[in-house]
């Protein structure tokens, strides 16, 4: 069952609308604001389910997956992202080739999410 | 075969004749020269046989005087004996006189005394010969007498009663005979000589024994002939000719020996003065020929030592003098066609240049390269420095790019050549060449030589990577640009989501609200840059200029910036001096915002970002420094381009178009200004600076209100159909205090404005109904109409809708989304 969730995104106003959007739907959400951040914080009170973008500052998702992926191999995975379709900064394909759980791209519907996790 | 071995030949063709014709005339000459010699010598010789002759009958007249004496004739030998004594001493050639009769009893002899008996002696064949002709008869050479001296008789028959009674002889001494040849005076070196019938020389000069037997050569030619010319040799052996005669009085010959050498001495004369008339034509030819081949190989051989260095590329001029007038012709048409060809190649050369472009040649068998200047500056050598080896080639060529170049130049059955490579100039500049070669193979098909040109391509190279480089940046643009709106939009979901299901007073829909608001902005700023720089290229943005204090309105900027919290995370300074400039306000607070946004997004928290701006002669210049990231040099030019941001990875923290700086610079230089951007290196900040022409401040200044203009509360009427454009609008307005209507089509508005005449409207010009020009057209033609403010709101804001707009009456424009500070300027302004 999941109750905990690890949101990480380099965009404040990402982080405080998922936020109070899956407290909203009765999850326990911890927010961070790159990789490590969300390292540091699954290592004080580990989480479910890491949700994080890819573009971000100091570690990029992919790293921050990596790290996930060896530390805590039981977290399961989301990955949001903004790249578009029609460049090479499409990282969602990416993301689904290394095995994430669920890839989304933004924007999104907060329900799809909840639908997602709600599977999970 | 040269023009002078032509001329020779011409020569010798011509004389050929001449000196046949020499030769012959001569041999001729010769020949009859020879004859009358000839006939001289024989003449001569005749001469000499006569004078002999001559003094043989004077003997004789004398003996046949004697003989026909009386006493003789009546017998009485006594007295002809004292006769013949008498006689004998008046003949000093006579030796004796004899007296014989016809049976050869000698009777009497003068030399011994009457009636001594005498011997008869010495009488040879010729007494016979005087008894049957009867005729006086010269005898042969003997030696006579008891005194051994060689004579010669003379006999005379004396004939009595039809019989010949006697014989008288007289011994004629030969010595007497050698003074007659000594008479003839023949030169020393020859011979003449008297020789008697049985072919003994009787005398000769130079002298042998009388009696000795005359030459065979000598013998033999006078039995053939009385008389003639022969060649032989004499006694002593010499090579001689000699002519000869036959005396019919004696019998005797007579020869003269001529040395061969004397009688060809006029014949080698003759051709020796042929020869040498010969020589010398021919040497007078020959040196006219050589004078003459010289005068035209002369100028053919300047003309070709000037073709030869025009060939090589010198600037000789071709020499025009020339002694013949086809040589003076030939110089003239070369010098015209050396014109043509400078001509040629001057245009040439300067298209070369201006393609900067070399000319080379490689010959294939000794390895030489030869480059023309234009190659060796593009090279950066100087003129002629270059070796000429392919070792000094591959020296300039790019480390990188020798084995390929290399392996192209010798690739064995390549006709044409293309390489394109880099070189390194001793200045350290790499420059990017392009070379074509066409190789040429002589008859045999064999590779002579590679020419071709070299041409500078690193400009064409830098734009081709620079349009590499642009279609990169467009690409990151587009994916950034997804990314940018993506990402407001996610947050603007969710805060949706949230604002539907939380309590709208509870903190999450408060917070929710926030970000709506927050994103709404970004997003806008964002559409806002990027309609700005569409429009900013395109022309279509029409600055309303203005004069102000630029330092003023920096400050104004820096204030909003810090009162918003958004220069919290920097140590922000601000320092200015007053600099006045005339432009459009808005645009400039644009170009300062878009550089504080660059400053806050590429400087860590906690440095430093400083702000200044002051007045630098004719320029009013604006500084904002900061202490982040800093540019690579390389890049400082091309901060300024459309789409390019400083470097960045995956985890870039910048975010934004990268607009920004492109916007500051086509803002600034719509106002005649210029940007420039400057960094000491990675990490350790940098500087833009904008430079904006300064104007004189103004005399008296109107006092300015510090926050914002202060508008008095108003009657505004909004016409707008979207319904959170007018209701934003309608809050905004009623915030500060004004009596707000609103209308969402044009005739509902026109109807409210007929009832309410309020003082300021605010039509947007999309309207279901009629347009906002129309609307404004009709209110201005409305009762109170003129005086009303009226502001026109489209979402395009280009220059076009402006003028459309003023046209239709409209005081003012503003574009969506209105900006608070915006409208409240514009509301100001229609007091």
């Amino acid at each position: 069952m999941i109750k905990r969730l690890l949101v990480v995104d380099d965009d404040a106003d990402m982080r405080l609308t998922l936020k109070l959007a899956l407290e909203l739907a009765g999850y326990a959400v911890d927010v961070a604001g790159n990789g490590r951040e969300a390292l540091e914080l699954q290592r004080k009170q580990p989480a479910d389910v890491l949700i994080t973008d890819i573009f971000m500052p100091d570690a990029d998702g992919f790293e921050a997956i990596d790290a996930f992926r060896k530390e805590f191999p039981a977290t399961k995975i989301v990955v949001v992202s903004g790249g578009a379709q029609f460049s090479r900064r499409n990282y969602l394909p990416d993301a689904e080739l290394i095995g994430v759980e669920g890839t989304l791209q933004k924007p999104f519907d907060v329900d799809t999410l909840l639908g997602l996790l709600n599977r999970l | 075969m040269k023009l002078r071995s032509h001329l020779y030949l011409l020569v010798a063709g011509a004389l050929a004749p001449v000196v046949f014709f020499a030769v012959a005339s001569a041999a001729l000459l010769v020949q009859q020269e020879r004859r009358a010699m000839e006939r001289e010598a024989i003449g001569r010789a005749r001469a000499a046989m006569s004078a002999v002759d001559a003094a043989l009958a004077g003997h004789v007249t004398t003996l046949k005087a004697l003989a026909a004496s009386k006493s003789l004739a009546a017998g009485d030998l006594r007295a002809f004996h004292d006769e013949s004594q008498r006689v004998l001493a008046t003949q000093p050639d006579w030796l004796n006189i004899g007296l014989a009769t016809s049976a050869r009893r000698q009777l009497l002899d003068a030399l011994l005394p009457y009636g001594q008996p005498a011997s008869f002696g010495g009488h040879d064949g010729s007494f016979d010969l005087a008894l049957s002709t009867r005729q006086p008869v010269i005898g042969g050479v003997s030696v006579g007498g008891a005194i051994g001296v060689e004579v010669v008789r003379v006999l005379v028959p004396v004939v009595q009663q039809g019989e010949v009674r006697y014989v008288l002889s007289a011994p004629l001494r030969v010595d007497a005979l050698g003074e007659v040849l000594q008479a003839q005076k023949t030169p020393r070196d020859w011979v003449i000589g008297l020789v008697d019938r049985e072919l003994k020389i009787i005398v000769r000069i130079p002298s042998v024994a009388p009696g000795t037997p005359a030459s065979e050569s000598y013998r033999a030619a006078v039995t053939q002939s009385p008389e003639g010319w022969f060649r032989g040799s004499t006694l002593e052996g010499r090579e001689i000719y000699a002519p000869y005669v036959t005396s019919p009085l004696s019998g005797w010959s007579l020869g003269i020996a001529i040395p061969v050498a004397t009688v060809n001495q006029g014949a080698w004369r003759t051709f020796a003065l042929t020869a040498t008339g010969v020589a010398l034509a021919l040497a007078m030819a020959l040196a006219l020929a050589w004078f003459i081949g010289r005068r035209i190989e002369e100028p053919i051989a300047s003309l070709a030592k000037a073709t030869h260095a025009i060939g090589r590329g010198e600037r000789l001029a071709v020499p025009s003098a020339a002694p013949m007038d086809e040589i003076a012709r030939l110089a003239q048409t070369l010098q015209k066609s050396v014109d043509a060809m400078r001509e040629r190649e001057d245009r040439l050369r300067l298209a070369l240049d201006a393609g900067r472009m070399g000319s080379w040649e490689w010959d294939v068998r000794t390895n030489r390269l030869a480059w023309a200047p234009e190659l060796e500056a593009i090279h950066g050598l100087a003129p002629g420095s270059f070796q000429g080896t392919l070792e000094a080639y591959a020296e300039r060529i790019h480390p990188d790019d020798r084995v390929y170049v290399r392996a192209a130049m010798t690739a064995a059955d390549c006709d044409e050549q293309y390489l394109e490579y880099r070189i390194v100039r001793p200045d350290s500049a790499t420059r990017w060449l392009e070379s074509r070669g066409k190789l040429v193979r002589d008859p045999s098909g064999k590779p002579q030589r590679v020419v071709g040109v070299c041409m500078d391509i690193t400009e064409r190279k830098r734009s081709e990577e620079a349009l590499k480089e642009t279609s990169r940046a467009k690409d990151e643009f587009l994916a950034m640009l997804s990314h940018e709106l993506r990402n407001p939009l996610a947050a603007l979901s969710a805060a949706a989501h949230v604002l539907k299901l939380a309590q709208p007073n509870e903190v999450p829909a408060v917070k929710a609200r926030a970000v709506v608001e927050r994103q709404t902005k970004h997003m806008a700023r964002l559409v806002g840059d990027l309609l700005d720089i569409s429009r900013l290229a395109m022309g279509k943005v029409a600055l309303e200029r203005e004069r102000f204090n630029l330092a003023e309105a920096v400050s104004n900027v820096v204030n909003v910036w810090r009162s918003s919290g958004r220069l919290e995370r920097h140590k922000v300074s601000a320092t200015t001096t007053p600099a006045w400039v005339d432009a459009d306000r808005a645009r400039i607070d644009q170009v300062l915002s878009n550089l504080l946004d660059n400053a806050v997004k590429f400087t860590p928290a906690g440095k430093r970002i400083s702000v200044a701006v002051e007045q630098q002669d004719d320029w009013a210049v604006l500084r904002v420094s900061d202490e982040g990231e800093g540019l690579p040099p390389e890049s400082a030019e091309r901060m300024f381009d459309l789409f390019v941001q400083g470097e960045r990875g995956l985890d870039r923290a910048a975010g934004g178009l990268g607009v920004g700086l492109a916007l500051v610079k086509r803002l600034t230089e719509m106002h005649g200004g210029t940007v420039s951007a400057s960094s000491t290196g990675r990490g350790r900040g940098a500087t833009f600076t904008i430079r904006l022409p300064a104007v004189l401040a103004p005399a008296a200044r109107a006092p300015q209100p510090e926050d914002g203009p202060v508008v008095p509360p108003r009657r505004v009427l909004i016409v707008e159909d979207n319904d959170d454009a007018r209701q934003m609008l309608h809050e905004v307005l009623a915030y500060n205090g004004h009596d707000v209507r609103e209308a969402r089509d044009g005739a509902s508005g026109l109807a409210l404005a007929a009832q309410s005449t309020p003082d300021i409207a605010l039509i947007d010009i999309g309207l279901p109904d009629i347009d906002g020009y129309e609307v404004a057209r009709r209110l201005r033609a409305s009762p109170g109409g003129r005086r009303m403010g009226l502001v026109a709101i489209t979402g395009y804001g280009q220059a076009e809708d402006q003028r459309r707009a003023y046209e239709a009456g409209f005081d003012a424009h503003l574009t969506k989304p209105v900006a608070t500070e915006r409208l409240k300027q514009v509301m100001a302004g229609l007091q």
